[in-house]
């Protein structure tokens, strides 16, 4: 009888290539012959990463909608009549040089008289009163635009400089806060929403993983027995199944990608047109970080289904 | 023998010519029920041992002590040098893979084929295909299955399917090989060609531990017996005959 030495483990990489590629193998067999489950699942994976997207779109649209109203709040500074061009033109100089504001025209009192002819040409009554007027009865104006809305009371205040102060008659400021403060309250409760709904999908996904793979480890009870009987490793026994959760994960992923691409390619034109823009930018946003945005969904999907994989095996996989 | 590294296989050197080593090993499944009632056994390397006795005497608990499937409750096990006693789970595959075992009910997977259920116990220890394509075709023919490779195993005979089992046993070169009952499914000519492939592969020089009940087997065979009875060592004959305990 000769001596038969052997060595606890075999760490050669090919044979960790081995032995992935042949788990992997058993894993595609799992998915197989537990296909409708497996379509359960996926499915579910598929309703979760949908709502997550719904949630990134919703966040973008609402980013979208609020600088579309911040791009055009301004405030229009009325000066006196006879104001001389030089004192508003300074007043000008002055609030560009306010770290708040982003732009400031100068409309002159010709212009403003055009302007408002042009506006009225329409209704003979105001054209009229207007020529009986001999002299322009507009003042020059400044259109000023904030950085942000919150900054126009500090321009509003800084427009009270001895300087100018006294040459202005009039301020014609909204609040818009208020308009902006409305729509993010409208689109806070949406995202609440779709998270609250994207939470529930993602638990049910997690307890679906559980169950296909306590399924799983059932129907193959008898090859498991056979695999510790001839000297499977017990990571050899685990790891199908937890390639099996990554597989629904991956397939879900791509699912939701091929869905949620060509969605978006007919949405941005439409919602392009709504908000008076040349694009919403959600395709190429999607696009150009399609690796983030999908690897990131596939990532934490395919974390929490490992980990739900990992309960069920430590449950019911006796290795 | 078997080793965990060079170290042990010079200790074992030194220490062990045994390739099986039961001292005083209990196992109790219960405080009111004792399996085992402190076996001290011992099998030389190339030895036939046929372990009787009653249904209920501790024969297959026996076995399973020997797969490392059940822990004694007391004593030491020690295979070709290797104290198993308080194996660690991570190296009882790294055990399996140097202990053929073959049982009563075949354990086949019924959608793979002969050639498929043999390659598997290579396939999952990792082995690489061009060894896999080498070793079946080897232990397919020293079976006696030549030519059944593609077939299912409810396409053959229940002593084809068993040779099978023997054939998945095999292709590891085990220096031990336990069979627990492997003949209890088995018509009596059937049962001695199983019995006949046993001795050719104990011949070969691999030890093998028969265990069973059937008497016609034992006596054919003309080895080493060993009786249980309530657990205990009962007798333990050179070249033995079936003798109810």
């Amino acid at each position: 009888m000769g001596a038969l030495t052997l060595s606890l483990r075999d760490t050669s990489h090919m044979k960790l290539v081995r032995t992935i590629v042949r788990a992997f193998k058993f894993a595609l067999q799992n998915f197989w012959r537990n296909i409708w489950l497996s379509i359960a699942t996926i499915l579910v994976f598929v309703l979760t990463l949908t709502m997550i997207n719904l949630l990134i779109v919703v966040h973008v649209l609402t980013q979208t909608a609020v600088q579309q109203v911040e791009d055009r709040i301004d405030v229009s500074v009325y000066f006196k009549r006879g104001t001389s061009e030089p004192t508003i033109l300074e007043a000008r100089e002055y609030l560009l040089g306010l770290s708040q504001v982003r732009s400031a025209q100068y409309v002159s009192s010709e212009e403003a008289y055009t302007r408002f002819t042009q506006r009225h040409r329409n209704d003979s009554s105001i054209i009229n009163a207007l020529s009986t007027i001999e002299s322009n009865p507009f003042g020059g104006s400044l259109v000023i635009q904030a950085r942000a809305p919150e900054d126009f009371e500090f321009i509003l205040e800084a427009l009270n400089n001895p300087q100018f102060g006294d040459a202005i008659e009039q301020k014609d400021f909204e609040d818009h806060e208020r308009i902006i403060a409305r729509i993010r309250s409208v689109t806070d409760r949406v995202q609440w929403f779709a998270l609250g709904v994207g939470a529930v999908f993602l638990v049910i996904a997690v307890l679906i993983v559980f169950n296909a793979i306590r399924i799983a480890i059932y129907t193959h009870r008898e090859e498991i027995g056979i695999m510790k009987l001839v000297g499977a490793s017990n990571s050899f026994i685990r790891l199908p199944f937890l390639l099996e959760s990554l597989i629904f994960s991956l397939v879900s992923t791509l699912i939701m990608a091929a869905i949620l691409l060509p969605a978006l390619q007919v949405l941005d034109p439409q919602l392009s047109a709504f908000f008076g823009t040349a694009s919403i930018g959600l395709t190429e946003y999607v696009f150009s970080n399609g690796f983030l945005v999908f690897g990131g969904q596939f990532i934490v999907l395919a974390a929490l289904s490992v980990l739900s994989a990992s309960v069920a095996m430590s449950r019911y996989l006796h290795v | 023998m078997l080793y965990l590294n060079e170290q042990e296989h010079t200790t074992a050197k030194k220490k062990h010519q045994d390739m099986i080593k039961l001292h005083r090993v209990h196992k109790e499944y219960h405080p009111n029920i004792t399996a085992l009632c402190g076996i001290d056994l011992h099998v030389e390397p190339g030895e036939f041992v046929s372990i009787v006795g009653q249904s209920g005497t501790g024969k297959t608990t026996l076995a399973k002590l020997l797969i490392a499937e059940e822990r004694p409750t007391r004593g030491r096990i020690v295979i070709g040098g290797w104290d198993i006693t308080d194996i660690h789970a991570s190296q009882i595959p790294f055990l399996r893979r140097q202990i053929g075992v073959v049982f009563q009910d075949f354990k086949l997977l019924r959608q793979k084929t002969v050639g498929e259920n043999i390659a598997f116990a290579l396939e999952v220890a990792g082995e690489p295909r061009q060894r896999i394509r080498d070793v079946v075709p080897q232990v397919v023919r020293v079976v006696g299955l030549h030519g059944k490779e593609d077939r299912y195993p409810n396409q053959i005979s229940g002593g084809e399917q068993q040779r099978v089992v023997i054939a998945r046993a095999l292709v590891h070169r085990p220096k031990v090989l336990i069979a627990d009952e492997p003949t209890g499914n088995l018509d009596a000519i059937t049962a001695h060609e199983i019995v006949d492939l046993l001795r050719k592969i104990n011949d070969f020089g691999t030890t093998v531990v028969l265990v069973t009940h059937d008497k016609d087997v034992v006596n054919r065979l003309k080895r080493r017996v060993v009786t249980l009875k309530n657990g205990c060592i009962h007798t333990d004959h050179k070249v033995g005959k079936y003798v109810l305990a």
